[in-house]
């Protein structure tokens, strides 16, 4: 029996295969590109090969395009990031405390105690300081971003960085860059900048304890962890499927449920043709923005109606 | 004269049956939409708080049809909320609108002549007896406490009800009904009839549903639009929630109390420990009712408020040590000009599976 848990992220889609004893067995991490459905369908036919669709007892969805992809693939359990993530730590460590992630667009703090969440906080109203933003700076440098960590950590002398604001960090790059500082010091300003701005800012108010797992698409970063690391003046631990925790969380959370049969429409739906299309609904003040999938030209569903007049007839 | 008054929540009743009783022609500005946010911000300062953003627009979008007076409630107080209706006035009029401003302010900051002069504007227009003036703003205070208990009402029970969704759409369709009329009277009979048929509501008391506290800066705590349906959402999941601040709470301790120094003393007084002084707005009533939802068995507390909003940033800073202290969640929730939804719900389910596995349920599902 395997359990298949799907995060469907801003940046990245990750699917992972589990099995009773929440061991990984197969896992895909694909780029979202904005397109949810086509990247589910792209992770489904590298996965359909390896696993059977009879095989699977149980499914569950996370990430912020959960939602969407329980309706495209039939899921059992659809949670938020912040379960999800605590569930697939707590399932490596009983004993861990503090949980900061930081995926592509938003950072997160969850403490926990007993193994239960008694506390999260997310970013408010501003991306500094998460994976987009490196991923911008990584590639404005002509650095590949897998490398980036690696540069912070040949650097001697850091360079100080703004990084309250993503705009503004990037121009105090610039500047210091055109003085002629090395780009390794910067880089490394640049990760204890993200750092300083998250324990400000996210983790404002918070009692960061360890044992610290650090996860999500960032943790790669080796100067991330080192910066936290000596902010902190402890061990962070990174675990070996840091990019896909949330993924783990959400089959396992689908294997908890244990019911008796799955909702699971089968891997083959990676080569059925679904379209997307948009219109605003013109039925009250409110005119919401609803989002149409379709399936050979025949309309599936709708998402993003407050009031149910269209996703209602549709059962999700 | 045709008046107008920017929305809060259900404001927009209470206000069009006072003018209904008077005989004042008005005009509810539409329902607060995108249009709204969006002509709002295009006029206003980029730094200022979400309420201006959308009252401007409501503004507009009423002007378009035809009002050429704005009734307004001021403030004197350390919240820029203050500085709203010289701000709005000056705007306006440098988009050419020719309008009148009626600021209502508390008579200790105004005095009781220029009050009563700002009244004498509204009343002069008219056309019945002193009496039936009296009785219009009788009647309008009754309607507008029927409707924030009706609604109250709804929220408290949507907890416990057995048949999803009767509760809301029971609120919704006595609204619909509230607006197909004129008359005060029929207004009153409406909103009895309907708190019947909320009290009948088929329930179930063993629900025991998590109950959480809404608190906050007044205007996004009401007014739904601006804190993308919170409430509707709470009811949606299951979830009894309880929110102290409404119109009728503001005009019976902003109005009625505050000449006797008693405005919201409870809640004030729980808040001593915490936070001993006003500073502005809502903030110590931020406070307060944090303390006293602890104390009155409810599982949590969310707290929400614009960007940049002053007293809210105070008490955002105090509820930490409360929920410390206390071992009682409180999620912060800030809003601003953003409509995406996913972050939002995804707070607010993270927060409501935290309160449900505190209780020591294995797993709620979805």
């Amino acid at each position: 029996m395997y359990y298949l848990g799907i995060d469907v992220g801003s940046v990245s889609t990750d699917i992972v295969v589990i099995d009773e004893n929440f061991n990984v067995v197969e896992s895909v991490y694909l780029r979202t590109k904005g397109r949810p459905i086509k990247a589910v369908q792209e992770g489904f036919k590298i996965i359909k090969d390896k696993v059977k669709s009879a095989d699977i007892a149980g499914v569950g969805t996370t990430g912020s395009g959960r939602h969407i992809a329980a309706f495209l693939v039939g899921a059992d359990v659809v949670k938020n990031e912040i379960t999800s993530h605590a569930v697939a730590a707590l399932s490596l460590d009983k004993d861990v405390r503090t949980i900061i992630e930081i995926g592509g667009q938003d950072s997160k703090i969850i403490t926990l105690e007993n193994g239960m969440i008694t506390d999260f906080a997310m970013n408010t109203v501003c991306a500094a300081g998460t994976g987009s933003f490196l991923d911008r700076q990584a590639e404005r440098l002509e650095i590949p971003i897998e490398e980036f960590g690696d540069y912070a950590l040949k650097s001697k002398n850091p360079v100080r960085i703004a990084g309250r604001c993503a705009v503004f960090a990037e121009s105090d790059m610039i500047h210091k860059q055109q003085l002629g500082f090395a780009v390794e010091d910067i880089i490394r300003g640049l990760c204890e900048a993200l750092v300083r701005n998250y324990l400000n800012n996210v983790a404002k108010g918070k009692d960061i304890k360890s044992k610290i797992f650090f996860q999500g698409g960032v943790a790669a970063n080796k100067g991330m962890k080192r910066a936290f690391e000596e902010a902190l003046g402890c061990e962070v631990f990174v675990p070996k499927h840091y990019n896909m925790m949330g993924a783990i969380g959400a089959a396992i959370l689908s294997a908890e449920k244990r019911s008796k049969w799955t909702n699971f429409k089968g891997f083959e739906i990676a080569d059925v043709n679904y379209e997307t299309a948009s219109f605003e609904c013109n039925g009250c003040s409110n005119l919401c923005e609803v989002a149409v999938i379709k399936c050979e030209d025949k309309v599936i569903g709708y998402f993003g109606d407050r009031c149910g007049r269209h996703s209602g007839k549709v059962a999700v | 004269m045709k008046v107008t008054f920017p929305h809060m929540g259900n404001v927009y009743i209470g206000a069009k049956f006072l003018m209904d009783g008077l005989g004042i022609d008005y005009v509810i500005p539409p329902f607060n939409s995108k249009r709204a946010l969006e002509i709002g911000s295009l006029y206003s300062p980029e730094e200022i708080c979400l309420p201006f953003k959308i009252m401007m627009g409501n503004y507009i979008e009423s002007i378009e049809r035809g009002a050429d007076t704005i009734i307004l409630t001021g403030s004197c107080g350390p919240c820029r909320f203050g500085e709203y209706a010289e701000l709005q006035m000056k705007i306006l009029k440098k988009l050419g609108k020719n309008l009148d401003f009626i600021v209502l302010d508390l008579p200790s900051d105004i005095g009781f002549d220029e009050l009563k002069r700002r009244i004498n504007k509204i009343s002069s227009q008219s056309p019945k007896s002193k009496k039936e003036k009296y009785m219009a703003l009788v009647n309008a205070y009754r309607i507008i406490g029927l409707i924030d208990a009706l609604e109250a009402k709804a929220h408290e029970r949507a907890g416990y009800e057995v048949n999803k969704g009767e509760c809301k759409c029971l609120l919704n369709e006595c609204k619909r009904k509230l607006l197909d009329t004129n008359n005060p009277k029929e207004a009153i009979s409406i909103l009895k009839e309907y708190h019947k048929k909320m009290d009948e509501v088929e329930i179930s008391r063993e629900k025991n549903p998590i109950r959480v506290a809404i608190i906050g800066e007044i205007y996004t705590i009401i007014e739904p639009f601006s804190n993308l349906y919170i409430e509707d959402k709470l009811m949606e999941m299951g979830v009894s929630t309880k929110r102290t601040l409404s119109p009728s709470w503001w005009v019976y301790n902003t109005v009625l109390l505050s000449p006797f120094g008693l405005t919201a003393k409870r809640i004030r007084d729980a808040a001593k420990e915490y936070l001993p002084l006003g500073v502005g707005g809502h903030g110590q009533e931020c406070v307060g009712e944090a303390i006293l939802s602890y104390e009155e068995g409810f599982d949590g507390a969310i707290q929400i408020f614009p960007l940049g909003c002053m007293p809210e940033i105070v008490s955002k800073s105090i509820l930490p040590s409360i929920a410390r202290d206390k071992n009682f969640p409180i999620l912060s929730l800030v809003v601003d000009e953003m409509t995406g939804e996913a972050g939002y719900q995804t707070r607010l389910e993270a927060f409501i599976d935290l309160l449900e596995r505190r209780r020591g349920y294995v797993l709620s599902g979805n």
